[in-house]
């Protein structure tokens, strides 16, 4: 499988959550479970020990328990932006299971994919995007091309300058000699 | 922000250069406006993107070349067919075009990948400074030449000639222009 064709998107975050408050994003959570089978055990001693320490703790989220005979076990987690995400608790262990709530939890219901770059922001440049009219002259938009002074290479003190230079002065001191 | 898309426009907007060729040497001519046509001269600029400007040239006809290169530099050219292979000086390739030199300077520099004709057909080459009003009016900015223009001795006055610092003067025989060499007696009645 190519890397094209795994869903990707930008590093993104609901409504700037964190910044300044916290909305915890996850709404309701499900435990479906069977009553007798072996591999729903850890989750029926989960809702057993532990689940009630959960709710007091997150009074925020709706939590349904889903009796289901003959059914593998499994957490569904719904969040706020529509998202749900569910994950198959067969054979775990009560903390193994309170493990994965606690990440339910955290999480913004935006779907996991891959993240195509490490960093992300709304406001790309404050200075205003790069044009071809950038940092130039504005006089240019007056100008008629072609024009010598921008054509020409800038002119620069050369070893003749240099000597011209003195000859000329050699010359003034040899005129005031001769006076 | 609620202009995105003109932004991104502007951003991709090909623009126009004009470059004067008088008296430059075309493979150096060639180095510079390489980067023009090819758009490194942008911050956005990636090998993939085709975001080249247009190079305007003036002037090819009045390209200069170093050393004896009129006569000894080669074009080389092959037909494919057995026997088919031939060579143009360069001077005798700029007699029978005259944008052609820079016109091949510049194809062989730019990187041989499927860009490389799209970059050379907006490189438009004109061997006087006569350019069609169309071509010019678009013009936005001028590409600076890659050496200095040579003041030829007519250029100069009469008097930055004088004053030219001389180590010693010339002998009054010593014949510099032929066309006013004093007529002498003494050799003349040998011919």
């Amino acid at each position: 499988m190519s890397s094209s064709s795994i869903p990707s998107t930008f590093l993104k975050n609901v409504l700037n959550n964190g910044i300044g408050r916290y909305v915890c994003q996850l709404q309701r959570i499900t435990f479906v479970f069977c009553k007798q089978k072996g591999d729903s055990r850890g989750t029926r001693d989960f809702i057993e020990n532990k689940l009630l320490d959960f709710t007091n703790n997150n009074p925020g989220v709706a939590v349904y328990l889903q009796p289901r005979n003959n059914r593998s076990p499994k957490l569904v987690a719904e969040y706020l932006n529509g998202g749900r995400e569910s994950i198959v608790t067969a054979k775990m262990s009560e903390d193994e299971i309170n493990k994965w709530l606690e990440h339910l939890r955290g999480r913004s219901g935006i779907k996991i994919a891959r993240i195509r770059k490490p960093q992300h922001t709304e406001n790309p440049s404050v200075q205003g995007v790069w044009h071809p009219f950038t940092n130039k002259d504005s006089s240019l938009n007056k100008t008629q091309f072609p024009i010598q002074e921008l054509s020409e290479v800038p002119h620069e003190t050369t070893t003749t300058d240099k000597l011209l230079e003195i000859a000329k002065k050699l010359r003034e001191t040899d005129v005031s000699m001769k006076e | 922000m609620a202009h995105n898309r003109v932004l991104q426009w502007a951003t991709f907007a090909r623009s126009w250069w004009i470059y004067d060729a008088y008296h430059q040497c075309p493979f150096e001519s060639a180095k510079r406006l390489c980067i023009f046509l090819q758009g490194q001269h942008k911050p956005i600029y990636h090998p993939l993107s085709d975001i080249g400007d247009h190079v305007v040239v003036i002037n090819t006809k009045d390209i200069s070349m170093k050393n004896e290169y009129w006569r000894k530099w080669r074009f080389h050219h092959h037909t494919g067919y057995p026997g088919g292979y031939s060579q143009t000086s360069a001077w005798r390739l700029h007699d029978l075009d005259d944008t052609k030199i820079l016109h091949k300077a510049v194809y062989s520099r730019l990187p041989g990948n499927l860009l490389r004709r799209r970059m050379m057909r907006r490189l438009h080459l004109f061997p006087d400074t006569e350019v069609p009003d169309d071509i010019l009016q678009n013009v936005t900015d001028q590409i600076r030449q890659v050496q200095l223009i040579p003041k030829p001795i007519h250029k100069y006055s009469k008097e930055d000639i004088d004053n030219f610092p001389k180590l010693f003067d010339w002998p009054e025989e010593y014949v510099i222009d032929y066309s006013k060499k004093k007529k002498d007696e003494d050799t003349e009645k040998y011919f």
